[in-house]
């Protein structure tokens, strides 16, 4: 991705937007008794479009700010989503996205593994009271709303961001000329 | 150029791993920093703003959800409502002598408001996302005379408390977060205990018993005690509704001194919330 100011301008708005809609929407929705965190997806999407470098950025930015307007001890969710950016971006720079299914996919996946990222983070500090077994379930629901909003954030982030990809270019530079009236 | 490139990426990330766990050292166990105050005072308005216009799409699909779980639970909201419609005579009885013994003490007539307490209402503009806290912010803060430590309640029962204000804004630590413990009391047993909440299920906290010689039985109802010991840090008003046991089997209430409470409060779906402000602590 080629950073110019108009587009990490707009990186900024996704960010603010996502957690704004995050806190005010999605977590005080339920389906089946969870609500979707779609954060971890949006930073995967992040570092699929931009590499290693942007999903870290993104991913502490996101991550300190949640933090910020929760009250919480800074810095505990961005550690989670700067490994999660950073994974994404790893992928995105290692192999070739062949199928519809990799983008959604790699969301429900890292969205699994910030989930447990987030209770580690808190274990780390000390958990007092049981931990039950249905926080495994919950993660589980959570990775699969992930997978399905994934593909979708995925999207319209491309799209959002289309003048700075690079493949996007290419693609868009190799294209056969249309012939009128063949 | 290739290496310089890895090198250099590298360092950012080292950069902001090392970022992130400073922020942590310095942050942990604060109520809440300058710079947090700052960005929840320039964001508080767009999440307000943001709560409210999204009300209806939240509703309609909190809607979907509700049907769902609604069937099926016809016929046990059935005997419940037999229980009820007697409960309803008994406490109306109940009033009549509690409004006698009022007068006869010369307490105020407030009911659900703790005696001294003032009632500061505020709306729910934000929940933490993962299922390991359970955190709301609220829209009111200091400038409303909201305190760290506050109790809060909602129509149903207690909710929380006040872990960290804002000028505008409040973090709320729901009762069925995992640092939260309440002391309470059931009635009308008058057995005291402990209520701690189980990670992963919101609508289950564990009351574990401080005396024990009395058995108690499902459907009883949990309030809060008023007290506090060292290992809470802060003390509730009494004779808040906290929940009702659901489970209290003889031999489990013997063999480990706990029963289960399901909390009268939904805590994932909170609107409006009353903020108990003044009050002793």
């Amino acid at each position: 991705m080629i950073l110019t100011p108009k587009i990490l301008a707009r990186l900024i708005v996704v960010g603010i937007f996502g957690v704004l809609l995050q806190l005010t929407f999605f977590s005080q929705v339920e389906l089946f008794h969870v609500s979707p965190d779609v954060l971890p997806a949006l930073v995967v999407c992040l570092g699929l479009l931009g590499g290693t470098m942007t999903g870290a950025v993104s991913g502490f930015a996101i991550g300190f700010l949640l933090d910020c307007l929760l009250i919480q001890p800074l810095g505990g969710a961005s550690l989670v989503l700067i490994a999660v950016g950073y994974a994404a971006g790893m992928f995105r720079e290692r192999f070739e996205i062949h199928s519809r299914l990799v983008v959604p996919l790699l969301c429900a996946l890292l969205t699994f593994a910030a989930e447990l990222g987030f209770g580690a983070v808190e274990a780390m500090f000390g958990i007092d009271t049981d931990v039950s077994i249905l926080v495994l379930r919950d993660i589980l629901i959570q990775s699969a709303f992930a997978f399905f909003l994934g593909w979708a954030i995925y999207v319209g982030l491309r799209r959002l961001v289309r003048p700075a990809l690079v493949d996007e270019a290419t693609v868009r530079r190799t294209r056969r000329p249309t012939v009128l009236g063949a | 150029m290739y290496r310089k490139q890895v090198r250099r990426r590298r360092a950012v990330l080292a950069l902001l791993i090392v970022g992130s766990f400073a922020l942590l050292t310095l942050t942990y166990g604060q109520g809440s920093n300058g710079l947090q105050r700052g960005v929840t005072a320039v964001f508080t308005p767009v999440s307000t703003v943001l709560d409210r216009a999204l009300k209806p799409a939240r509703d309609l699909i909190n809607w979907v959800d509700e049907t769902f779980d609604a069937r099926g639970k016809n016929d046990k909201l059935e005997e419940e409502l037999e229980v009820a419609r007697k409960q309803a005579v008994g406490g109306k009885v109940a009033l009549a002598e509690n409004r006698e013994y009022r007068e006869l003490l010369g307490l105020s007539k407030s009911g659900a408001i703790p005696e001294g307490y003032e009632p500061v209402t505020g709306r729910v503009i934000g929940l933490s996302p993962t299922v390991w806290y359970s955190d709301v912010m609220i829209d009111v803060g200091s400038g409303d005379g909201v305190k760290q430590g506050d109790p809060v309640i909602n129509g149903q029962g207690l909710i929380g408390r006040v872990t960290a204000v804002t000028g505008g804004a409040s973090k709320v630590t729901l009762i069925s977060d995992h640092s939260s413990v309440v002391s309470v009391k059931v009635v009308p047993a008058g057995v005291l205990g402990i209520v701690k909440p189980t990670v992963g299920e919101p609508n289950t906290l564990v009351l574990s018993f401080l005396n024990s010689d009395k058995n108690i039985h499902k459907g009883q109802m949990v309030v809060t005690a008023g007290w506090s010991s060292e290992e809470l840090e802060s003390r509730f008003p009494p004779n808040i509704p906290v929940g009702e046991i659901t489970k209290a089997s003889v031999i489990v209430q013997e063999a480990q001194e706990k029963v289960n409470v399901r909390p009268y409060a939904d805590l994932r779906n909170l609107g409006t919330v009353q903020v108990l402000t003044g009050g002793s602590r």
